[in-house]
């Protein structure tokens, strides 16, 4: 069945859409994270225009977002000061964000960007990621205890002014940590179109250091203020929603979401690392990869409109 | 010797658009020889449009001895496109700066009854616009000028010689996309008086007012015009939501925040339920 979407201007097939969302939302639902550096690929692969995909997608990443903060919360596994803190980087960020984007996109060199960062942070993180959850799942597939982290968290978090009080995280530490982490990730969130989960995660890990059992919740509580801004604020300036694609996307999300919550419970946090890691990895490789691939045509159509 | 050390004239395939006052109309001719409708004028736009086909057809009133050919020209409304060379460096594709081309149209497609170079010569071809390439387009954001063999003030088109291949990769991404076609033998005479040609639009035709221009020829020359307008327009939801997003965008995104959120929260309780 084909739907004609109204802002992209060209029709699509409904249930690849929504079978692209499904994928998507288990993954997200089964990792926490938006999986907007997963969907954002496909959708340009399929045709949509990349500034038109990285809008309209940003309803899927809100709405399996929602609905997964929704069941994390009732297990009181979301630390709210933590999230809002970052959060209120991250739109700061976004905002710097969007308009680096669009300066980008005037010169003809948003493309190169994206492939760049997705080739350099996908690529870092998922390696690092792979690294240390494999070691991790050896260690006790081998009946060692978990390895230590050497220092349990880092000094300069100590030493900076401003001390706050997290006690969800488990954490004493300066806002400025995570005002300047959420705002890092929200610049690099809008230009590659993305949550920003995979970049939240193992920041609150390796180096915020927070209580393993808040990170998920607290990640997508973070996605779903930073994406409900980040989407407003592209209807607004750039007209790039398209609420039909949007819905479509986030039916299959958040079916697929919810599967995805209910899987992760059979795994093992260290399993589900390794799988996270290596469809990351393969991500930023595959973005990477047009980098140095000969175009089958050199001269591309840029988008119009802003 | 001079002469053909000239650097290549670069704008020679731009041409005007055309206009019809400017037409060597025989006088001999009435220009009611030629009579032609299309089976659509407007086309609707709604969820389930998957592209249309439209068919041109029309009467010529010709005598059987004189055998005339039909050009049909069909032109989306005007976009102007940026387009991007890639280059490599040092193993690396980057981008060049992007050239916009403006003028252009967002759908062209020419149809004839035989190839145009064997309906009329080069000089009405560029002049009227008829074939893929001499479709108008218009890079003089690239223009400036310059001193050449000591004339001042010349204005070149700051692409050169690349500009050619710059006008082909346009048509070219235009064509593979649907959006632009040659059809040499796109029209049909299905007897000695009517002819008829097929119009196909895809789903990516770009909305607004598309012309469809007729033209009869007769020993090269041309003899008749005959010109239609076609408006492909969205319609019911697909206007809604559109006229929504340029018109009402901050209620507009919120009602998309609001979608996503509300349908985000219904799944984790039905879920929850389940």
């Amino acid at each position: 069945m084909e739907i004609y979407l109204p802002i992209a201007e060209m029709s699509v097939n409904v249930w690849l859409m929504a079978g692209l969302g499904v994928v998507v939302g288990f993954l997200s639902g089964l990792f926490g994270v938006g999986g907007g550096f997963l969907m954002a690929p496909v959708l340009v692969a399929l045709g949509i225009p990349p500034s038109i995909a990285v809008a309209s997608q940003a309803g899927h990443v809100l709405a399996t977002s929602t609905s997964s903060v929704l069941s994390y919360g009732r297990e009181a596994n979301v630390d709210m000061r933590m999230g809002t803190l970052m959060a209120g980087g991250g739109i700061l960020g976004a905002i710097a964000g969007v308009e680096i984007f669009r300066i980008l996109r005037l010169l003809g060199q948003a493309d190169l960007m994206v492939a760049l960062l997705y080739l350099l942070l996908l690529g870092t993180i998922g390696g690092l990621m792979l690294n240390e959850s494999l070691r991790a799942l050896f260690r006790t597939r081998q009946g060692l205890p978990p390895e230590r982290p050497k220092s349990k968290r880092p000094v300069w978090l100590y030493s900076l002014p401003y001390k706050m009080r997290f006690p969800r995280s488990g954490l004493y530490i300066s806002v400025i940590p995570p005002l300047a982490i959420g705002f890092t990730v929200g610049i690099l969130a809008a230009l590659m179109g993305v949550g920003g989960g995979f970049l939240i995660v193992p920041a609150m890990i390796y180096i915020l250091r927070m209580k393993a059992s808040v990170v998920v919740g607290t990640s997508l509580y973070q996605i779903v203020i930073t994406t409900l801004v980040t989407m407003i604020l592209q209807a607004v300036r750039n007209h790039t929603v398209d609420g039909v694609l949007a819905f479509i996307l986030l039916i299959g999300g958040v079916v697929g979401g919810q599967l995805g919550i209910r899987a992760a419970t059979r795994f093992r946090a260290e399993q589900l690392r390794v799988i996270l890691a290596v469809i990351i990895l393969m991500a930023g490789l595959q973005m990477g990869f047009t980098l140095f691939v000969p175009p089958e045509d050199p001269f591309i159509l840029a988008p119009t409109n802003g | 010797m001079v002469a053909a050390s000239l650097p290549p004239d670069i704008k020679q395939a731009e041409t005007p658009a055309p206009y019809v006052e400017n037409l060597p109309v025989a006088p001999t001719i009435a220009p009611d020889s030629l009579s032609t409708d299309l089976t659509q004028s407007r086309i609707e736009v709604s969820s389930s449009f998957q592209g249309a086909k439209v068919i041109l057809y029309g009467a010529v009133f010709q005598p059987k001895d004189q055998p005339s050919d039909v050009v049909v020209v069909i032109r989306g409304p005007k976009a102007s496109m940026r387009l991007i060379r890639k280059t490599q460096h040092a193993g690396v594709w980057l981008n060049s700066r992007p050239v916009v081309f403006e003028g252009a149209p967002g759908y062209y497609m020419a149809a004839s009854s035989q190839p145009l170079d064997r309906i009329t010569d080069f000089s009405h071809r560029r002049l009227l616009g008829l074939g893929l390439d001499y479709i108008a387009m218009d890079t003089s954001r690239e223009n400036k000028v310059v001193t050449r063999y000591g004339v001042k003030d010349v204005v070149v088109n700051g692409l050169e010689a690349d500009y050619l291949d710059w006008r082909r990769a346009v048509i070219r991404l235009k064509s593979k996309a649907g959006l632009y076609a040659d059809n040499p033998l796109g029209v049909r005479f299905v007897d000695q008086n009517l002819f008829r040609a097929e119009v196909t639009l895809p789903s990516e035709a770009p909305i607004g007012d598309y012309t469809a221009e007729v033209w009869l020829f007769r020993n090269g020359q041309p003899v008749g015009y005959s010109e239609k307008t076609m408006t492909v327009e969205k319609v019911g939801f697909e206007r809604f939501i559109f006229n929504s997003a340029h018109r009402h965008a901050w209620l507009y995104g919120l009602a998309c925040v609001a979608m996503s959120m509300g349908m985000g929260a219904l799944a984790s309780r039905l879920f929850r339920r389940g």
